[in-house]
């Protein structure tokens, strides 16, 4: 009978150019699932803290959870961890696409990669057969030329149909702290991750797998994905007729815009003129939409493929997604649809976090306009809304051209090197995505909480508040919503699903899968108190690494600059009237250190508790 | 006799019924590449196949096919199982695959997982 794991790990030292396979420890498994906290728990293990980032000591790990690949609804993340250079913080991204799965069925629950290869290498895997392909030849493509060239070079037309690719851009390759690992068109976007991969000389991983993911009980499991994707196909949002399938994640548009939670001209407002008219879903629908995809077994397929047209910004690929709508466009305060999803375009090619881009060209914008950055230094005129300029922009971050040299390493760093901090909008160097922290308490919170900075899907709470019926601007039982949405998101990105279907599979369908899959049988208590568990063991990576209650706070901006517009005008992020109380719950001390006895409780008291930690 | 009907205009590359053919035909196992249904790709679009009969010589003549436009080498669109394609062929031991509809009555579990509506069972 099988567990659903494949239960080996394959470990890569870059350095020597060797590697070998280790046995899945299954009691970890059992205390950190996988996938984000299977790979926190090595990443705290392994590295000191204090490394640097980019050096050789750092560890790059990409780990599957137990439903990848298992057939589970959306079951085909994988999770990328390593300390990050954007924040020095824990880093962890994860992406769909079908290399997760393509891993497990090749027998592999994750690599860890250590040391830095000499030259440009990439990792191949045929089931048993490992090898360290030399890169040279594909050092400074882009990552969809990458993908060709590989697959191309392993075989036949069968062969290349099967095999995964998963790689970095020129962006990951000049150390852009902003940069992302790609897949297919599917991003492992945020804190900056490819950057690591590239410090390493590792261009790519192509994975080609024939063994397959044993199940517990299968028949009981298949019995009951059928159910779930019964109610998949006719749900009103993520069916075949709901609005994530037929517009993807841009549907939430409008709602941003009612809420008044869009990041307009780098979060100076939360409502933006276009984001109904030239930034509609419909419009992009009838306009540039070419067709939706899906992840390996997702039945939602909010992806999008789309086709630009516009004169200067003819493409073809893949995107935008919500957030690329919202930081290349809203927070440029750029509303030409197709200027978007060419910058978004760009951004894959390249291999960068739109997010963190969009918000680093905003930043920029925002410094020209106060004049802290000349049009010398610019090289063009980088006011807000000029499409063509945050087109360019991305460009030259990728390939680190001119201006983009400084903004290749994030908002925060080209603020400070012009003079600015205070500029930056986000939280531990992170660039905050689109949803504002002053009209949504609760998202201001997880942003100053978030292990990995400014981050959005560390605790879902969009979903939960809305400033326009008044639940998004109150304090009051936030800090217990923040603290659950933590623990829930951690277990789902450690089981190797995707954040969306939550509020379909609900937190009983999730363990039902994973009990099944896994033969564990654990209780929703246990599963629960794993994502608590995972979410302390990132704290305690942190306060190894220097962080301290003074880095759980986001940018003064959002804490003393009132919203001028929307339904949550003139509000501030009201961070002081819930950080205590979360504190509390979480069972840590004032200065945000977790309690001897929360460790405990937690089987994490190996670990010394004191204020030096 | 029941059918299995493919829309390929609604198939979004999930590949669920991947997955959902190898659960039903292999005891406790997951893998895509022992499924009597495969998705292929050629630029935008997804186009699953279904196994159809085992042939044990492999094409002497080549066509290609064009489908709304597009042009495909016909081996991508064929349901065969032959001796140059591996698919449709167990992995280890090459024996070919070929669709039951999952026993009889027919039961496809591909179109139970398929939540695009890509696939239907019909009835004529």
């Amino acid at each position: 009978m099988g567990n659903a794991y494949a239960g080996q790990i394959l470990r890569v030292n870059l350095t020597k150019g060797d590697w070998k396979v280790e046995e899945l420890d299954m009691d970890l498994v059992r205390r950190f699932i996988g996938g984000r906290g299977l790979g926190g728990k090595i990443l705290f293990d392994e590295v000191d803290p204090n490394v640097d980032p980019l050096g050789p000591e750092n560890k790059l790990i990409f780990v599957t959870g137990p439903l990848t690949g298992t057939g589970a609804p959306t079951g085909c993340r994988y999770m990328v961890v390593a300390k990050s250079p954007l924040t020095g913080a824990i880093g962890y991204a994860n992406s769909g696409g079908y290399l997760g799965a393509e891993l497990k069925f090749a027998g592999y629950d994750g690599i860890i990669f250590e040391g830095k290869s000499e030259k440009p290498v990439y990792l191949s895997i045929d089931d048993d057969e490992i090898e360290l392909k030399p890169a040279s030849h594909l050092w400074g493509k882009s990552s969809t030329e990458t993908d060709e060239l590989i697959k191309a070079e392993l075989g036949d037309q069968w062969r290349g149909v099967d095999t995964r690719v998963s790689c970095i851009g020129p962006a990951g390759e000049k150390l852009s702290r902003i940069a992302a690992i790609m897949t297919e068109n599917s991003a492992a976007a945020r804190t900056g991750l490819a950057a690591v991969m590239g410090s390493k000389n590792l261009k790519a991983i192509a994975v080609r797998g024939t063994k397959g993911v044993r199940l517990a009980d299968a028949e009981s499991f298949r019995a009951k994905v059928a159910e779930q994707v019964d109610v998949f196909r006719d749900h009103p949002a993520y069916g075949q007729f709901g609005t994530m399938h037929v517009y993807g994640t841009a549907a939430g548009m409008a709602l941003g815009n009612v809420a008044g939670a869009l990041p307009t001209r780098h979060f100076s407002g939360g409502t933006f003129e276009a984001a109904e008219a030239e930034l509609d879903p419909q419009l992009m629908r009838e306009t540039t939409t070419v067709r939706q995809k899906g992840c390996f077994a997702c039945p939602i397929a909010c992806k999008r493929v789309s086709k630009t047209t516009a004169p200067g910004f003819e493409g073809h690929g893949e995107g935008p997604e919500f957030e690329t709508l919202c930081l290349l466009g809203i927070c440029c305060g750029v509303n030409n649809l197709q200027a978007i999803i060419k910058a978004g375009f760009i951004c894959n090619e390249m291999g960068l976090d739109t997010i963190s881009t969009g918000v680093t060209i905003a930043c920029a914008m925002e410094l020209y306009e106060r004049g802290y950055i000349t049009d010398a230094e610019a090289g063009c005129k980088l006011n807000f809304g000029n499409a063509e300029s945050m087109v360019e922009m991305t460009r030259k971050i990728g390939l680190r051209e001119g201006i983009g040299d400084i903004l290749a390493e994030g908002a925060y760093r080209t603020a400070e090197k012009f003079g600015h901090p205070e500029v930056f909008i986000g939280a531990k160097k992170m660039e905050m995505p689109a949803h504002h922290a002053r009209g949504l308490q609760g998202m201001g919170l997880g942003y100053a909480t978030s292990n990995r900075g400014a981050c959005h899907n560390s605790a879902m709470m969009s979903s939960h508040e809305f400033p326009a019926i008044g639940t998004g601007t109150v304090t009051k039982g936030k800090p217990q919503m923040v603290k659950h949405a933590q623990e829930l998101a951690a277990v789902v990105d450690s089981c190797g699903l995707c954040l969306f279907p939550t509020g379909v599979l609900m937190q009983e369908g999730i363990l039902l899968l994973f009990n099944e899959a896994t033969g564990f049988n654990f209780e929703l208590k246990e599963l629960m108190l794993a994502g608590e568990r995972i979410w302390n063991q990132e704290r305690l990576f942190n306060l190894k690494a220097g962080f301290t209650k003074a880095d759980d706070t986001v940018s003064r901006r959002m804490l003393e600059e009132p919203l001028p517009d929307g339904p949550a005008e003139g509000n501030v992020l009201r961070l002081g009237e819930m950080l205590p109380e979360y504190y509390q719950l979480r069972g840590w001390n004032e200065d945000g250190i977790p309690s001897a006895e929360k460790l405990a409780a937690l089987g994490l008291d190996h670990v010394k508790s004191s204020n030096k930690i | 006799m029941a059918r299995i009907k493919i829309d390929y205009a609604k198939c979004t590359g999930c590949r669920h019924c991947e997955a959902a053919c190898s659960l039903s035909h292999i005891e406790g196992i997951v893998n895509p590449k022992r499924s009597r249904i495969r998705v292929f790709s050629k630029g935008d679009a997804f186009y699953p196949v279904i196994a159809g009969p085992f042939t044990d010589a492999k094409c002497t003549s080549k066509v290609t096919v064009t489908v709304e436009g597009r042009e495909f080498d016909e081996c991508m669109l064929c349901r065969a199982s032959c001796p140059i394609k591996p698919v449709f062929k167990e992995p280890d031991s090459g024996i070919p695959l070929k669709c039951d509809q999952c026993g009889e009555p027919a039961d496809p579990q591909c179109v139970k997982w398929c939540a695009s509506g890509a696939l239907t069972l019909i009835e004529e």
